[in-house]
């Protein structure tokens, strides 16, 4: 990793989490009462980011270049079961708690110090399924040797 | 240190700021911005295992500087945890809030990404995986609101 790499990534990470912090989703109630339908800030918040950053995207596409990463690659996946299965399960710590791994940062730097018990809790979360991930790999059988491609006929057309 | 900050940045102003971090990121060093990959390479450290990805933890620094900075600034302050602070003492809560985190840890790593990483990177990308990781996990947390908001009679 190279220095303007990891400065860009400094610098692009205080501009967010400043963001991210002066937008109040740190207070609990500006979450909790979107997930209401009380209050539309963090609907709106949202579809004007993804949609500023779409628009981006589409530029920096036709630009095709990275400053200090080589040629633009942005990834795209089709829907994998895991993405549903664990989205479920974050959506429900989201929905209790009414916050996410980054605003339990701003949650912390204005004052709300259980931004950081979640914050532990995110850790021990990230290393139980690691841990998760690792026993199932384990203990399913290892897949069978793959099968060499049958030699091409000799002398065949 | 002057309170310069609205409590509340406009959302027409926080979100094009944060869409443009998605932008500078990838224009700058061809990364996908997310936040909970940045935890788990602080995971991965605790671990003494090799850290995959080095320029997530001076993203995740970054963010926290820049949080504190906006902390400084701002006027918001809060205590407490809103609603939920009212119906439970503090050691419950912490019990509670604990388990919250480890729902959202968990989650976060068998999708793949959070809010950050699938809902507004991999979103603003046009990933249909990330469209449905989003998808659910707001309407799963919709409907957990709604539930508790139902069985504590209102009071969360």
């Amino acid at each position: 990793m190279t220095r303007p790499v990891k400065l860009s990534a400094l610098a692009v990470g205080v501009v967010f989490g400043f963001f991210l912090t002066a937008s109040g989703l740190g207070d609990y109630r500006t979450i909790h009462d979107g997930l209401l339908l009380r209050d539309p800030y963090i609907y709106l918040m949202m579809a004007a980011t993804v949609g500023t950053a779409a628009l981006g995207l589409l530029v920096l596409r036709r630009v095709g270049r990275t400053a200090f990463g080589g040629p633009l690659q942005v990834p795209r996946h089709p829907v994998r079961r895991q993405a549903v299965l664990g989205g479920a399960v974050f959506g429900v710590g989201f929905g209790v708690g009414a916050v996410c791994p980054g605003i339990t940062v701003a949650a912390a730097a204005t004052g709300n110090w259980y931004g950081v018990v979640v914050l532990a809790g995110i850790l021990g979360g990230l290393w139980l399924r690691g841990y998760v991930e690792e026993r199932d790999l384990r203990l399913r059988p290892a897949p069978p040797e793959p099968v060499a491609p049958p030699p091409a006929p000799a002398g065949g057309r | 240190m002057p309170h310069v900050l609205p409590t509340q940045l406009p959302w027409w102003v926080a979100g094009p700021g944060i869409g443009l971090c998605v932008v500078a990121l990838y224009a700058l060093t061809n990364r996908k911005l997310g936040v909970s990959g940045g935890w788990l390479q602080l995971v991965l450290t605790a671990q003494r295992r090799p850290v995959t990805e080095p320029w997530r933890l001076w993203f995740t620094g970054g963010l926290v500087a820049g949080a504190g900075l906006a902390g400084v600034l701002g006027t918001a302050r809060v205590s407490g945890y809103g609603a939920l602070s009212e119906v439970l003492s503090p050691l419950p809560l912490v019990v509670l809030l604990v388990v919250v985190g480890v729902a959202i840890g968990y989650g976060a790593r068998w999708a793949g990404g959070c809010t950050s990483g699938h809902g507004i990177s991999g979103c603003s990308a046009g990933s249909p995986e990330s469209f449905a990781a989003t998808a659910t996990f707001f309407c799963v947390a919709i409907v957990v609101t709604f539930v508790v908001h139902l069985l504590t009679g209102g009071a969360v």
